[in-house]
């Protein structure tokens, strides 16, 4: 099969295009660096099918982060039938740069030309033609969002993959031509493959390149000493930079006629930026951006209008909540407004899946199985995996928002102005991005911090990734910030996931800045960003990643999470002699000895010993969470319908059968005694602790390093058992802060005397 | 002048990249090399933002007093 490769800038539109092309929905975004692997796919509209490769977004073939060494490679390595250059029309002159680079190899080449319609609507005029006669390859002008063009530039590429193309440089005309043609035929008879290409980087004294080619490196130093450039001296890489420009802008400068050229305009992205990226503002404003996600999606009083206006409550309105209607109007309204989030929670839960389940179950029982096997799939598979899929609608609405601010180009400029407080903590702004993106999912998160340029900087940005708490964990936050609610009757559900939230992001600095202070000390990279220009998220681009979400969570849901939650039910109603046991017997089960066995171990976090003889079903969901975070969840579900069989569970308008988990764990409340500081150490030590299997695994491929690997294992798990004891111990005796306090103050001194020291002896 | 002091809104040539290898070298894939041309757009505390071609390009304070203007 013929094979294509799309090259070209970081945000130019090669993910929007290969999606156009395979009719795949892989991740789109608008900044640069979303990609970041290698992508295949088929075109299958021309007359053979092609593998369609989708690379990283590159500045240059000379790599400056690992994802990028991704893409040079296949471009060098795996001989594409024809590079698929996209060029973004709005900054041409740069992007010719690669251009320039990607058309020394003897690979053929085709130019689409994205964006054009950017830059037709401000005024400017752009020759396609001229372009073609100057870089003498075809040229193709597309949009990939409004997917034009697409079938004419497959076939050109299609055409243009037929006959062999020698490569050609944008140097020819330099005082380096000799030097370069020289090189080239040494290279051409040792039998390297792409030896202009090799000759050039060469010169330009690549680290890769200069490592490959040992025996003529010679020849080109011995040239290098007879030559000396006026403004460069002896700098050849700079120097071959300086006459790819001019290069570029000698021939190229014509094809692009600008409206007022010269002049400085401001566009609305820049006025824009004027307000957010201020100095002072610009860092208030993406907090309250925060807080609003949070509040649109969590809060049950929207605005706080009910708390402002005194708004009655459905029960004093007198509407029957029994009814159909009534059920209805309950999901917008009780007392308050509810969020946008919340009434699509309300619906989906309340009216669809509560109802749904309710049949399923009905019909289970009716059907006259044994009453193990009623057991087996009412409380333990349906109410599990149910109590995950209720938490589709907050992580789908969460996800949502936080598309847009990927998709309008908000999020690049987040990371620059963090930059500078990042900056104190040992990071650069740009390990943010990845950050955020863990708010989502910790995998991909992982994968993203290839975008960093320095080992160690990744090494513990990929560390504090779980600190994000991620979509699987949001289930435990809202399950347990609205069992608080509602079974001590304080506070509020999106106050309190907030704050936990914040707790992650705090555990996370301090780590970071822990880490960047002894194990993983160096100095924190520079911050190089392009800030790409703002606009309106594509509806289509938002569609296609909640779809993506959807699918990943509920096929996690039916695969990874039922097999869970059949093991805990079995675990939990078999003895050790392997004799079934009613749910009432629940302690005798072999998971209760186990874990009770190991329950003292959390005590200093609030949910071990002192919870008594039910208490081990915290360390169990914790345990459980290990696998797939959304298993606390599913865990709580399946042992809370045994608790409330174990008696004296009588808590008025206590509904286990109801869906969200928030009765599940009030029934744990109930059943344990546990405090609300054990509760929040509870959720702490969960959003903190090692991460779920697919995580694990993902940091250990992207540390690539066994020592860093076992050290981030340990990381995590003293992380989580320090800030859930912290959290416990200061929200069940306030004066331990002061403990704490000093013990954070000795450290601190401790590795600064250290620190100092060192340096010292360096000096 | 590094661009940290340098005015904004006027166009300046680059003279002088001082930082490593590394980074000089993606520096220059993105347009800031020496004789080339830039904009201050913003400059505040040091980070700064500046138009390079026709894209937008984010430095910290610290690489922004090593790169030199004219």
């Amino acid at each position: 099969m013929l094979k294509f490769a799309l090259a070209g800038n970081p945000n130019s539109g090669k993910t929007t295009l290969f999606n156009g092309l395979t009719g795949s929905t892989a991740h789109v975004g608008n900044w640069p660096g979303v990609t970041v692997d290698k992508r295949e796919g088929v075109y299958k509209k021309c007359a053979e099918p092609i593998a369609i490769v989708d690379l990283p977004g590159i500045y240059s073939l000379s790599p400056y982060t690992p994802e990028e060494v991704i893409a040079r490679n296949y471009v060098l390595d795996e001989k594409p039938d024809c590079i698929i250059n996209i060029v973004d029309a709005t900054n041409l002159e740069r992007n010719l740069y690669l251009s320039t680079q990607l058309l020394e190899i003897d690979v053929p080449v085709v130019i689409a030309l994205n964006m054009i319609d950017a830059v037709e609507r401000a005024g400017d005029k752009l020759d396609e033609k001229a372009l073609e006669e100057k870089l003498g390859v075809p040229v193709v002008r597309i949009s990939a969002l409004k997917e034009t063009g697409i079938k004419q530039l497959m076939d050109v590429a299609y055409k243009a993959s037929k006959s062999p193309r020698k490569g050609s440089t944008a140097l020819k005309d330099t005082a380096l031509s000799h030097l370069i043609g020289d090189v080239k035929i040494a290279l051409d008879g040792q039998g390297v493959k792409n030896p202009l290409f090799h000759a050039v980087k060469l010169i330009e004294g690549d680290e890769i390149e200069v490592a490959m080619h040992k025996d003529t490196l010679k020849m080109v130093e011995e040239f290098k000493k007879t030559f000396t450039d006026d403004v460069f001296g002896t700098d050849f890489e700079a120097l071959i930079a300086d006459a790819r420009y001019k290069y570029i802008s000698k021939n190229f400068d014509s094809v692009l006629s600008k409206k007022n050229k010269g002049s400085m305009k401001m566009t609305k992205s820049d006025k824009a930026d004027k307000v957010l990226t201020h100095k002072i503002w610009g860092i208030p404003i993406f907090l309250v951006i925060l807080f609003a996600i949070f509040h649109l999606t969590f809060s049950e009083d929207f605005l706080y209008l009910g708390a402002i206006f005194g708004l009655p409550s459905l029960e004093e309105l007198g509407v029957d909540t029994e009814t159909f209607g009534g059920q209805l109007l309950a999901c917008f309204y009780d007392g308050a407004v509810f969020s946008p989030g919340v009434i699509i929670n309300n619906i989906w839960n309340e009216i669809i899946v509560g109802n749904v389940l309710g049949w399923i179950k009905t019909g289970v029982e009716s059907i006259g199985m044994a009453e193990w096997a009623v057991g087996l799939l009412n409380d333990g598979v349906i109410e599990g995996v149910g109590a995950v899929l209720s938490f589709l609608p907050p992580i789908l609405v969460l996800f949502l928002f936080f598309s847009i601010l990927e998709d309008s180009g908000y999020m690049a400029r987040i990371a620059f102005i963090l930059d500078r407080m990042f900056r104190k903590f040992g990071l650069s702004g740009r390990a943010f991005l990845p950050m955020i993106m863990g708010f989502g999912c910790s995998v991909p998160a992982m994968i993203n911090t290839r975008t960093l340029a320095d080992d160690k900087e990744r090494a513990a940005t990929i560390r504090v990734i779980p600190f994000f708490s991620c979509g699987a964990k949001l289930p435990i936050l809202t399950a347990v910030a609205g069992a608080i609610v509602a079974a001590f009757g304080i506070g509020n559900a999106d106050v309190i996931t907030f704050s936990m939230y914040l707790i992650g992001i705090v555990a996370a600095i301090v780590s970071v800045l822990l880490m960047r202070n002894t194990s993983l000390k160096g100095d924190t990279p520079p911050f190089i960003m392009e800030l790409p220009s703002y606009h309106a998220p594509q509806f289509k681009n938002l569609m296609a990643h909640l779809w993506d979400k959807t699918k990943h969570f509920v096929k996690k849901a039916f695969t990874i999470i039922l097999a869970s939650t059949i093991i805990i039910w079995v675990l939990t109603h078999f003895s050790f002699n392997w004799t079934f046991l009613a749910d009432e017997e629940i302690n005798q089960s072999i998971l209760a000895q186990v874990s009770m066995f190991v329950q003292p171990l959390f005590t200093p976090l609030g949910f071990g010993s002192q919870l008594g003889e039910f208490g081990w079903v915290f360390v169990v969901a914790a345990v459980a969470g290990l696998i797939a975070k959304e298993n606390v969840i599913a865990t709580f579900s399946t042992l809370a319908a045994c608790l409330v069989a174990v008696a004296s569970l009588n808590v008025e308008g206590l509904d286990i059968e109801a869906e969200e988990g928030i009765d599940a764990v009030r029934a744990m409340i109930t059943a344990t005694g546990i405090t609300v500081p054990a509760l929040l150490s509870f959720i702490a030590f969960n959003m903190t602790t090692i991460p779920c299997f697919a995580a694990v695994g993902t940091a250990k491929a992207e540390l690539n390093d066994n020592k860093l690997y076992k050290g981030t294992l340990l990381f995590w798990i003293v992380a989580s058992y320090v800030v859930g004891a912290m959290v416990f111990t200061i929200g069940t005796w306030w004066w331990t802060a002061f403990i704490w306090a000093a013990v954070i103050a000795i450290v601190c001194y401790v590795i600064v005397t250290i620190n100092k020291r060192s340096a010292a002896k360096k000096a | 002048m590094p661009i940290v002091l340098a005015p904004t809104n006027v166009e300046l040539k680059v003279i002088r990249i001082l930082t490593d290898e590394k980074v000089k070298k993606h520096l220059e894939s993105l347009g800031i090399t020496v004789n080339s041309k830039l904009t201050i757009m913003s400059s505040s505390g040091g980070t700064v933002v500046c138009m390079v071609k026709d894209g937008r390009i984010a430095l910290d304070g610290n690489l922004s007093s090593k790169i030199f203007v004219a």
